[in-house]
């Protein structure tokens, strides 16, 4: 079977993913921007505002609020060390009781309170997240910039969580393979692999792990 | 008995603060420059007590004052890991403005404390902290730029002390801090960064 040829910036079929977060990839980074192919210019940089929903009782879905629309992904599966992560739902605000109690809620793992109304503007769902003991909106400012290396997606972020500063660095692809060859030629080889909600729980002390530097 | 006359601070956090640091650095050289690592306790529940641990050992500084947009803070040592189960009780959780958990041994090695007590408390949030401090002295106040990293996020702050709080607020003034820059402290500061609480100036996301 052909592998399909990735496209940055174009959905595919899903992808396997290796992701980590420190303070210094200055190295990687360097050869990463060596190797790469030549890039679409809309993803030399881009900036984005998104609000993550944390829950204590969850860790595999991924749930996640940008420009008013709320995406959730889940975990599919790990393979070599990678994880593959499908989209679980796409939402948009105001939203329905319904698909708070069938799809939202139950990707936190949290029971629903009970006396919420037929439908939500962000606002008021926002409030419900604030005053849940087991929920939390953690605001992430991204600075991404995309490469190609291996015909694998790649990126390397500045991210502020709730105000302070990580690095991220990422490969991306269908094929399993490319991501291991991609990661280990901009030596990274080793280096623990941590997904967003890994990391946000990390910094916002839920998780009393380092992050990989 | 030595008598701590406790300093009024400025504090401010921010990812960068580029004119403001060169000020410093072109009025002042560097005196001392070091690495600590500190766990602070965090509740949402407390804002006037700031409680830390370092080298195993556990301070609580009680805000006395605020004047002139200055905090006074004096510092008191409690005691040192392992530490009693009473002392934890009596002394710390208070501080932490929530209710202290049944303790089931008389003293707590800090790994302990850290791992069970403060790991189980739903309320109470650890967070490891890294600073590089780099000391000054401008216009006879203590001034400080340090890379904080709290949890392993960074963030910047710079500190500016004083006996004296007609100093500190001159010195503000010296280093180019606007009214913009709100005086936060520590825990707020981590509280922020945890999500405990909101940033005043928040993007509009």
């Amino acid at each position: 079977m052909s592998k399909e040829a990735l496209k940055i910036g174009e959905v595919s079929k899903p992808r396997f993913e290796f992701r980590t977060f420190g303070q210094d990839f200055e190295d990687a980074h360097y050869l990463m921007s060596r190797l790469s192919a030549v890039v679409p210019e809309k993803v030399w940089e881009r900036q984005s505002d998104e609000i993550y929903i944390l829950s204590k009782t969850n860790d595999i879905n991924n749930t996640k609020i940008r420009d008013g629309k709320m995406d959730i992904k889940t975990y599919v599966q790990t393979v070599d060390g990678f994880e593959q992560w499908n989209p679980l739902m796409k939402g948009e605000f105001p939203m329905k009781k319904e698909v708070l109690a069938n799809e939202v809620f139950p990707a936190f793992q949290v029971e629903m309170p009970a006396d919420i109304k037929d439908e939500l503007s962000y606002d008021e769902f926002m409030t419900i997240i604030e005053n849940h003991p087991d929920l939390q909106a953690v605001r992430i400012h991204k600075e991404r910039y995309g490469y190609m290396v291996n015909d694998t997606i790649c990126e390397v972020g500045d991210v502020l969580v709730n105000g302070a500063h990580v690095v991220t660095i990422n490969s991306e692809s269908t094929e399993v393979a490319d991501i291991a060859k991609t990661i280990k030629e901009v030596g990274l080889e080793g280096v623990e692999n941590i997904n967003y909600l890994q990391m946000i729980k990390r910094v916002i002390g839920w998780i009393n792990k380092p992050l990989a530097n | 008995m030595t008598h701590i006359i406790p300093r009024y601070e400025f504090r401010a956090f921010a990812y960068s603060f580029d004119t403001i640091e060169e000020k410093i650095r072109s009025l002042s050289q560097e005196e001392l420059s070091r690495e600590i690592t500190e766990i602070y306790l965090i509740t949402a529940a407390n804002s006037d007590n700031n409680i830390k641990i370092r080298n195993k050992k556990m301070d609580i500084k009680n805000l006395v004052q605020t004047k002139n947009n200055l905090e006074q803070w004096l510092p008191q040592l409690i005691g040192e890991f392992p530490m009693k189960s009473q002392v934890l009780e009596q002394e710390v959780f208070p501080s932490l403005g929530v209710s202290a958990p049944v303790f089931e041994k008389e003293e707590y090695s800090l790994k302990e404390f850290i791992s069970k007590i403060i790991k189980e408390d739903p309320d109470v949030i650890a967070a490891h902290t890294k600073k590089i401090r780099h000391s000054f002295t401008i216009n006879h106040c203590i001034c400080e730029i340090a890379e904080v990293y709290v949890n392993g996020a960074f963030i910047k702050t710079i500190a500016i002390e004083s006996e004296d709080p007609g100093l500190v607020t001159e010195t503000k003034k010296l280093l180019g801090f606007t009214n913009e820059y709100e005086n936060t402290n520590y825990p707020t500061a981590i509280k922020r960064i945890i999500g405990l609480e909101e940033w005043p100036h928040q993007y509009d996301w």
